[in-house]
């Protein structure tokens, strides 16, 4: 499961949410074209910009990739709009940047792929 | 082995300190959405970027000799995580990382560890890291005890004793060594959590470990080492540390 911050909250402001479909084109010579679904239905990808964390919030996270192994793992995802869980989901890159600014100022970001089951 | 100087407040860096972690993974994506991975833990690597500011002539010279004896990015040299718990399995008192005497009883609570020493003598429970037994560390711990009781944090051959009340109160001492232990009295029954060794003077925040934050055979990124004066006795510098597990 995808760790929650102290205040249960699992993203902080901004975050951003994508909906993604996959289409297939065919483009004709006389223009027309045909397109087919590739993908059976929409697969989420969200980023977790996390921008006001503590030590131990920090800790947690990069526990969380290490758990992962970066994109090897898969875990379930509660989308922070609408509280649905995503069973299938893995961090989309194999690397995370933590940065401490300051004590208890830490911010690290997180992108979260939906896969299909 | 080589070891990473501190700095003169006992300090290994100062902020911003920032950390990339890196993972090396192997994904088939197929057209259907639908993807296959596979890890491959012996791959990762880890950077940290340490950025100085206002360093005297002596914090300063210590960096530099490093370099030199380092040469660059040649040598490997034993680093301790700044922004790491140092302890492995701090949330486990039972894992075989800690050695615990006979006579002492560690039984895992709600968010806490109770110890009990059923012996007629004092008896701790310890782990020892393999970090540089010359640096300051800074060894906390919260404590409770439902009577009043005493705990002794040790480090090395130092020890120090607390009284512990029925609240949660942290303890710390901070001294040189790499064996950290919590020694209880004949008798006494106490509740423990979080404890932390850190490189530094005083203990931050707690942070859960498994795997320690001492890393053996870390690489300068660098060969260069370029440092700016900004006044009398003042200097900053950046320093790029890598550790790969492969290497």
């Amino acid at each position: 499961m995808f760790p929650k911050l102290k205040t249960n909250a699992v993203a902080q402001y901004p975050a951003t949410k994508t909906i993604r479909y996959r289409t297939q084109a065919l483009r004709f010579v006389d223009g027309a074209e045909q397109r087919y679904r590739e993908w059976a239905g929409p697969l989420g990808r969200w980023t977790i910009r996390l921008g006001a964390l503590d030590e131990s919030e920090m800790a947690q996270v990069e526990a969380f990739m290490v758990e992962q192994q970066g994109r090897g793992g898969t875990f379930a995802f509660t989308d922070p709009w609408d509280g649905s869980v995503h069973a299938n989901c893995s961090l989309a890159a194999d690397e995370l940047v933590l940065e401490w600014t300051g004590e208890m100022r830490g911010r690290t970001s997180v992108n979260v792929i939906e896969n299909r089951s | 082995m080589l070891t990473y100087p501190q700095l003169s407040t006992g300090a290994l860096a100062q902020f911003p300190v920032k950390k990339r972690r890196r993972s090396r993974t192997v994904v088939n994506a197929a057209a259907d959405g639908s993807r296959v991975a596979y890890a491959d833990p012996a791959g990762a690597t880890i950077e940290w970027q340490l950025a100085y500011s206002d360093l005297s002539d002596a914090e300063l010279a210590a960096l530099q000799t490093f370099h030199a004896t380092a040469e660059g990015s040649l040598n490997g040299f034993t680093f301790v995580d700044p922004t790491a718990n140092l302890l492995a399995w701090s949330e486990d008192l039972s894992n075989p990382a800690w050695s615990r005497a006979p006579m002492l009883s560690a039984t895992a609570g709600t968010d806490c560890w109770h110890l009990v020493n059923s012996g007629a003598a004092a008896q701790s429970i310890s782990q020892t890291l393999s970090a540089p037994d010359s640096y300051v560390y800074c060894f906390s711990v919260w404590v409770r005890s439902d009577r009043p009781a005493s705990v002794t944090l040790t480090i090395g051959g130092e020890r120090a004793t607390y009284a512990v009340g029925n609240s949660w109160t942290r303890i710390w001492l901070t001294r040189r060594g790499v064996t950290f232990g919590i020694e209880l009295a004949a008798g006494a029954a106490v509740d423990v959590r979080g404890p932390q060794v850190e490189a530094q003077a005083a203990p931050s925040q707690y942070k859960t470990s498994t795997t320690g934050g001492v890393y053996e055979n870390a690489r300068l990124r660098d060969d260069a080492f370029c440092f700016t004066t900004t006044d009398l006795n003042r200097h900053s510098t950046t320093v790029n540390i890598l550790y790969a597990n492969h290497l």
